[in-house]
């Protein structure tokens, strides 16, 4: 069945120049010949109906209004060996404490600035930086970054290499769930034979570090009340936020169910008002507050700010975590660990050019047609230019942007993504796939073993966004006793 | 079991359950007309009976504001697939969609799912042709759909706040609609007092409306007469979709959310409650003439609509999805 599989130029996960499966694949490989072409078709046509039925969607926006779309899946299993899992799993607490560090440091002693690490500009230039809105404060446990997503790719030596940070809320964590879910229902007999790292006891860490992020002045004694404030059934993650809320056994609130009094929070119950302690909110900054942020938000509550600046209740993500993740100051990450722990970057950094360098500008201007650059402000997908994928007008156009806002853009080298095998239509072809790993913390810090696989499905596209196009994969970690099976 | 729960939450929830019971109502009602049609006797008769299911399934002036005559093939249009009209099949039972999109993390997964199915697949039913059969599979399905979610519910909800809530919804939506239904009935009975076969027409068709047909006929063997009729659907406590059984359970499940006890914020409601009880437990209806029937038939929806709006003031349900 993979008998006319090419791997090409590019890092493949699963299988060897010479048509071989590598040794972690070798009995996924077996198991799936053991399938005959009509039973794979069948199974996969199952699995997609599974996600359809139980409405795991996302809202797809375009001028004609929301379209529900359930993320396409696929069943080649992204397999992580033990060691390679433990390294990323060091280097993501690795960056997380970094990155943690910077955001308690630049939104109090700036020690970083002073220290000429990173230039201050760049922070205080940078349109999510809060510090007029909550310079200064003190959060529960000196923790501002609750549960990260952070996309990893590998090169085509295969090296692990992070290509974006997210920090504010990232998105997902409940199609991991739903991946192993239907991948059990539908491909049992590919369980047999693996040993695999469960995912059973993760909500329950979520949930507990989300619950020991108490704010200062909580009721002392009194269990906690915890919510999760999320935009509505129309925000495209809606389907995350039911599930996080759902498992975690917390209240599923909107903005115009909580209320502000006497700089408390509440939320409006059948019984009058009702105290609330902590907030995962899934809105962004900008909206969580019409007093302190953007006055026309519909979906925040008023007053907010003041009750989280005087203590009275936590949210999290911290307020002002964008500065952190954007893509300028995602270069500074490997200069952050270094600062703050002493210590090299476990996984490195995409090699990344800033355009507000003249010579750097001349050289991406030179060479556009074999770079990717990007909008630092942009995400999923969306103002990027790829270069080997573009025609000459586009590549025109991406030149008079950035001649125009050079500060607005960041250049990387097109790096040759590293592709797996996918199955549609009755034959499996190479697809570009990244890794978005997911990082909780509170009093301890936890990796959710595997992470959401995601993969390009259009053949030859470099874009694994859901909203252009992309799938997801499950991801297996081998447990100890599977990596010798393997 | 006092236990707090979002008013937003509690307000979709009863707005699920209404929506669900209308949509099963309203088909069954249609399902009834399609095949009554075939029987009539003259156009005009014929076009009398739509104009009254209008009534009772949606708003006869609504219907005229969009269009200019009556037609059957609009207007059935109009009661099942139609987003023009705000009480069609397809909009309640959207309506109820949404309402269960936004309270998944506390309803059964059945039961949203249940509904999600119904949703994919009636972006077929809008595109197959419009002929009787696939009009009736479709209200079929609507049935069908709602009494599969009321079993979800029974089976696998806990008896708690959002359990209640769910069937308040359902059973003033009910007694509403038999309320609704009786009144059109009584109205025509008394318009032709020509007396005889037509009667008997009549309350069979409401009974059927109504699904009351099979209990009634094993109570009261092969007879129509409109007493009857009208104390069994209005009074009989055993039969479920009876104006007395349905505030009974109004009653019950309110009792149940609170505990048992009467507080200060639920005062008002409980005492209204209990002044429904004793209007239906006092009326005679069996001496009653159509023209006193039908005040007592209005004037019971008026209260069903105070009852509505002091249960949403005690329990701060805000926002509801639509108001009629």
């Amino acid at each position: 069945m993979l008998t006319n599989y090419k791997t090409g130029v590019y890092f493949d996960e699963m299988m060897k120049e010479d048509g071989q499966p590598k040794n972690h694949y070798q009995w996924f490989y077996q198991l799936v010949h053991q399938f005959n072409e009509r039973e794979l078709m069948n199974k996969h046509e199952t699995a997609q109906l599974n996600f359809l039925r139980q409405g795991i969607t996302f809202t797809v926006y375009s001028h004609t209004g929301g379209t529900e779309r359930t993320m396409p899946f696929d069943f080649v299993p992204i397999i992580i060996p033990r060691g390679d899992w433990e390294k990323i799993e060091k280097g993501m607490k690795q960056r997380m404490t970094a990155l943690n560090h910077f955001l308690d440091d630049i939104y109090h002693e700036q020690r970083i600035v002073e220290a000429g690490v990173i230039p201050r500009d760049l922070i205080e230039n940078n349109p999510y930086y809060y510090d007029k809105q909550i310079g200064g404060v003190r959060v529960p446990l000196n923790n501002h970054i609750f549960l990260a997503g952070v996309d990893l790719i590998r090169d085509e030596h295969g090296e692990y290499r992070v290509l974006e940070d997210n920090l504010r809320n990232p998105s997902g964590m409940s199609y991991v769930f739903q991946n192993r879910y239907v991948m059990r229902q539908v491909y049992p007999e590919l369980f047999n034979q693996h040993s695999i790292e469960t995912l059973e006891h993760q909500l329950s860490e979520l949930h507990q570090s989300l619950i020991t992020q108490v704010p200062l002045n909580a009721e002392p004694g009194k269990k906690p009340t915890a919510v999760l404030l999320t935009p509505g059934i129309y925000n495209s993650a809606y389907y995350d936020h039911v599930f996080l809320a759902q498992q975690m056994g917390i209240e599923l609130v909107e903005g115009r169910d909580l209320v502000v009094k006497d700089d408390m929070v509440y939320m409006k119950t059948t019984r009058g008002l009702q105290r609330v302690d902590i907030i995962y909110r899934r809105i962004d900054d900008d909206f969580l507050d019409p007093e302190a942020f953007r006055p026309d938000s519909m979906l925040g509550v008023s007053g907010l700010l003041r009750a989280y600046k005087k203590g009275n209740v936590s949210i999290l993500n911290g307020i002002g975590n964008g500065v952190a993740d954007d893509k300028a100051m995602y270069v500074y990450v490997p200069d952050m660990i270094r600062f703050y722990l002493d210590e090299d970057p476990i996984i490195p950094n995409v090699e990344t050019y800033f355009l507000s360098d003249p010579e750097r500008l001349d050289y991406v201007l030179e060479n556009i047609d074999q770079l990717v650059v990007k909008n630092v402000g942009a995400s999923g997908g969306y103002d990027m230019l790829i270069g080997p994928q573009s025609d000459e007008s586009e590549q025109e156009i991406f030149k008079k942007k950035i001649v125009e806002k050079p500060s607005q853009y960041i250049a990387q080298p097109t790096i040759k993504l590293s592709r797996a095998p996918a199955y549609q239509e009755g034959r499996f072809y190479p697809c570009h796939v990244d890794l978005r790993v997911f990082i909780m913390s509170g009093e301890q810090m936890n990796v959710l073993p595997g992470g959401l696989s995601r993969v390009a499905l259009k053949e030859g596209s470099l874009v694994v966004n859901s909203s252009q196009g992309g799938g997801g994969k499950d991801t297996w970690i081998l447990s100890e006793s599977g990596d010798q099976h393997a | 079991m006092v236990i707090n729960m979002l008013s937003r939450v509690a307000d979709s929830l009863y707005w699920m359950s209404r929506n669900i019971e209308r949509a099963e109502n309203n088909a069954r009602v249609l399902k009834v007309q399609l095949i009554h049609m075939l029987e009539a006797s003259s156009k005009d008769a014929l076009d009398k009976e739509w104009e009254e299911i209008l009534e009772v399934c949606a708003s006869t002036a609504d219907y005229y504001s969009f269009y200019e005559r009556m037609d059957r093939e609009t207007m059935i249009q109009y009661l099942t697939i139609s987003p023009l009209n705000v009480n069609s099949l397809m909009n309640t039972m959207n309506y109820a969609r949404e309402n269960a999109r936004a309270t998944r993390d506390i309803l059964p997964e059945e039961l949203w799912e249940v509904l999600n199915q119904f949703h994919l697949d009636q972006k077929d039913w809008q595109e197959l042709p419009n002929t009787r059969d696939h009009t009736q599979q479709y209200l079929n399905r609507v049935i069908q759909t709602s009494m599969t979610s009321q079993g979800v519910i029974e089976s696998s909800m806990s008896r708690g706040t959002p359990y209640s809530f769910i069937k308040i919804g359902k059973w003033l939506e009910r007694a509403e609609k038999m309320a609704r239904i009786l009144n059109v009935t009584c109205e025509k009975n008394r318009k032709e007092t020509g007396g005889g076969t037509h009667h008997y027409y009549h309350w069979l068709t409401a009974l059927h409306f109504l699904n009351g047909y099979d209990a009634y006929i094993k109570e009261h063997p092969p007879t129509m007469e409109p007493k009857n009729v009208l104390s069994f659907l209005i009074k009989e406590r055993n039969f479920p979709r009876s104006i007395q059984y349905c505030m009974d359970h109004v009653l019950e499940a309110v009792t149940n959310l609170e505990d048992g006890k009467v507080s200060h914020y639920s005062e008002n409601l409980f005492q209204m409650l209990e002044v429904i009880q004793n209007e239906i437990e006092e009326s005679s209806i069996e001496d009653m003439g159509m023209e006193e029937l039908m005040q007592f038939l209005d004037h019971f929806q008026d209260r069903c609509m105070t009852l509505s709006r002091m249960f949403s003031e005690t329990y701060y349900l805000i926002e509801p999805v639509r108001v009629k």
